[in-house]
């Protein structure tokens, strides 16, 4: 899978917070995966989303969010505007 | 209004700037990029300044070793408490103790903490982990219990700080609580029982404070006039709080990490020392040379009221012992004049300042007169000055300078805006300070008089100066800290130790740690100048001797090198070894060992010092003959030489 398929905001804030490339941002992308993925990371990520796309988590919901992809439709479901 | 696009051309050039290990552009990028406040953009500084962090230490930026003891989630916080540190100069490398151990890690001498040997330790506690019963025992307001458990949590935390003091020399920085945004008692009960939780945790704090109060190089956090001025409704997300422990809304991290930043800084920087203000538009409103005395607005009604507000803050300063200067371009006499015809709409009169440089040259000049009159440096000035074009001369002319601009359509934010620094940051004020505007104008007193004596020595012998000995633990103890973090310029090793440094200088029996008071015809000084010094076998090594800028050159110096020379020889050194560390600032000093008979040592640069050395039996330092000299040791030496001779 390629970092295209991820809308290029996304990427970035979940770049920035994993202190890793933009490209490697793609939709498989999980905890498993990448190192500095804990759970702080995780917590980080989460706060940086909310407040870049106005919108709450659900806190039983937040631990579920392992990828990538399931990070884009939870917002899209939210009616996030990911650009 | 940054736009994406800004954002994203700005996050390439901080890439590239860190890539390109270039400090300087880093920080330009990054506080360009930090106006989006978003916490995203807050982690990406964050990492640029963490991967350049030997770079920028090298510029000058000071290093801190922190450590987080917590019983909180402090991770989302860390970008936020990076970046701010950054921005004050500082590059912190935290390490985060674990969340049910911080009892351990305080009291244990074997802990992660004690072992991290940090220069700053925050403690970041909750209500629940000191006062748990408290949110209970302040359920009716009545107050049954609460003191109690007030003085028991008071109790524990000072043994844990000073169970950490104990040993370690790390500075503290113990963070408060904040007051519940809301309690069962509601709004009028939180107000008006006196032990409703709200009064309960603002008693809590007071104490806290006092306990820090009494652990040196600990400073109490006021977390709750944070939480208070950014809303304590938003400052916590109960549900982050409940779900993850985070004690703080993402949107406040940066207020947060602000005040925490500016608490720890009082322990490592000296506050500055003058504000210089400019009058027209800025002191006062109007132009004095258009509108006459009677024109300048100022007064009890609005908008004379700004000013008067401003004026009034100024002489809170001059109060607790910020000097106060002023530099306009005006004629000397018309300011004068209006100072004296419009003093009953004034809150400052032209006495209240110790300099004032009135005329038509250059403001940049003007302050460095200011800086050579007062004997301070540029780096202990705050310049306020309504004209952007002379404020941008100093930014960039004398960098050292802290300029602030003074908005003259909106006279009103001035004085809040000056509120809002924390040029003037103090932990203690000591009588010194209290004291200092009058010793100004004693030296202009002094300065008057020798124009009137012929020699120098003639002049220094009509000053009937009075040397005092005491302990640097009765300087008191914080004045002796005091000089060690603000003397720059006769300053032989500048070494900044902290209050438990000192103590164990002044009360090793090896060591010495002796400050100097000086008074003379036209004023008390106070305590001037401290020495440190450490004995071994037939040696005596000078770690540190300063003396404040304002009594240089009357000889105290060498009345101070002569009282440690006492003490070494009465303690059986033949030799005493002077080191010099060479600053940007302490040229003043660099010839100090030399020209007093010492030999410098030829193989004797080492890190940066170097070393001097005197043979005391054949050449023992004297006290110049027009200093009286008083108080510990002055007078046993002379007993001692009897008995021996």
């Amino acid at each position: 899978m390629s970092s295209q398929q991820v809308p290029s905001s996304l990427r970035d804030i979940i770049a920035d917070t994993l202190e890793i490339s933009s490209t490697e941002v793609t939709p498989d992308l999980s905890g498993d995966s990448v190192e500095t993925w804990d759970s702080f990371r995780h917590l980080q990520l989460i706060l940086a989303l909310e407040e870049e796309y106005g919108v709450q988590f659900d806190p039983q919901q937040i631990p579920d969010l392992t990828t990538v992809a399931k990070i884009q439709a939870a917002l899209e479901q939210k009616g996030a505007n990911l650009g | 209004m940054q736009t994406d696009a800004d954002r994203q051309e700005t996050r390439r050039h901080l890439k590239a700037a860190v890539a390109a290990r270039k400090a300087d552009d880093v920080v330009r990028y990054a506080r360009e990029l930090l106006c989006s406040n978003k916490a995203a953009d807050a982690m990406f500084c964050a990492s640029a300044f963490n991967a350049i962090a030997k770079e920028l230490v090298e510029q000058g930026y000071r290093r801190l070793k922190t450590y987080i003891v917590r019983s909180v989630t402090m991770e989302p916080i860390l970008p936020s408490l990076t970046v701010e540190a950054l921005l004050s100069g500082y590059v912190m490398d935290i390490s985060l103790g674990g969340y049910g151990s911080y009892i351990n890690e305080m009291l244990n001498g074997e802990s992660d903490l004690t072992r991290a040997s940090a220069d700053l330790v925050f403690v970041v506690l909750e209500l629940e982990d000191i006062a748990g019963k408290l949110p209970d025992l302040c359920a009716d307001g009545l107050g049954e219990g609460v003191e109690a458990e007030i003085e028991t949590a008071v109790t524990r935390v000072g043994q844990m700080l000073r169970g950490y003091r104990n040993g370690n020399s790390g500075r503290l920085v113990m963070q408060g609580f904040v007051i519940p945004a809301t309690s069962s008692l509601g709004l009028v009960g939180d107000a008006n029982l006196e032990w409703s939780l709200a009064n309960a945790v603002k008693h809590l704090n007071r104490r806290l404070a006092e306990a820090c109060g009494a652990i040196s190089d600990c400073v109490f956090f006021d977390v709750d006039q944070v939480a208070a001025h950014y809303g304590r409704a938003q400052w916590s997300d109960t549900r982050m709080l409940l779900a993850s422990r985070l004690p703080i809304s993402p949107g406040a991290f940066k207020v947060y990490a602000q005040g925490l930043i500016r608490s720890a800084s009082v322990l490592f920087r000296a506050p500055r020392k003058v504000l210089c203000t400019d009058l027209d538009n800025t002191l006062w409103g109007g132009i004095l040379g258009e509108d006459g005395p009677q024109g300048i607005v100022t007064g009890s009604s609005f908008p004379g009221n700004c000013f008067l507000e401003y004026q009034r803050y100024l002489k809170q300063l001059a109060a607790r012992g910020v000097l106060l200067a002023v530099t306009s371009k005006n004629n000397e006499t018309d300011v004068e004049e209006a100072f004296q015809i419009r003093s009953a709409d004034l809150g400052i009169h032209l006495s209240d300042f110790v300099a004032r440089k009135i005329g038509w040259g250059e403001k940049t000049q003007a302050l460095r007169e200011l800086a050579q009159e007062l004997n301070l440096g540029l780096d202990s000035f705050v310049f306020v000055d309504d004209n952007p074009i002379e404020c941008e001369a100093i930014r960039q002319q004398l960098p050292e300078v802290a300029v602030l601009v003074a908005p003259t359509e909106e006279p009103w934010k001035l004085r809040g805006t000056l509120a809002e620094q924390p040029f003037f940051d103090t932990i203690t004020v000591t009588a010194d300070d209290l004291n200092r505007s009058q010793e100004y104008k004693a030296q202009a007193q002094r300065e008057a008089l020798s124009t009137k004596t012929a020699t120098r020595d003639e002049f220094l012998n009509s000053l009937d100066i009075v040397c005092t000995f005491v302990s640097a633990l009765e300087a008191p103890l914080s004045r002796s800290v005091q000089l060690l973090a603000k003397t720059n310029q006769f300053n032989l090793t500048t070494r900044r130790y902290s209050s438990a440094e000192v103590e164990r200088f002044a009360s090793g029996s090896g060591s010495l740690a002796v400050a100097v008071r000086v008074r003379d015809r036209f004023g008390d000084a106070g305590v001037v100048g401290l020495a440190l010094a450490t004995q071994s076998g037939d040696q005596c090594l000078v770690d540190s001797l300063l003396l404040s800028c304002r009594v240089i050159g009357r000889g105290i110096e060498t009345a101070l090198l002569a009282n440690v020379a006492d003490w070494a020889a009465r303690s059986g050194a033949k030799w005493i070894v002077g080191e010099y560390i060479e600053t940007k600032k302490n040229a003043p000093s660099a010839t100090f060992y030399a020209d007093h008979g010492f030999e410098r040592e030829l193989s004797s640069v080492e890190g940066g010092s170097i070393f001097y050395r005197l043979n005391i039996t054949e050449h023992l330092p004297l006290t110049p003959s027009w200093l009286t000299l008083e108080g510990k040791d002055t007078h046993e030496f002379a007993t001692s030489t009897i008995l021996t001779s």
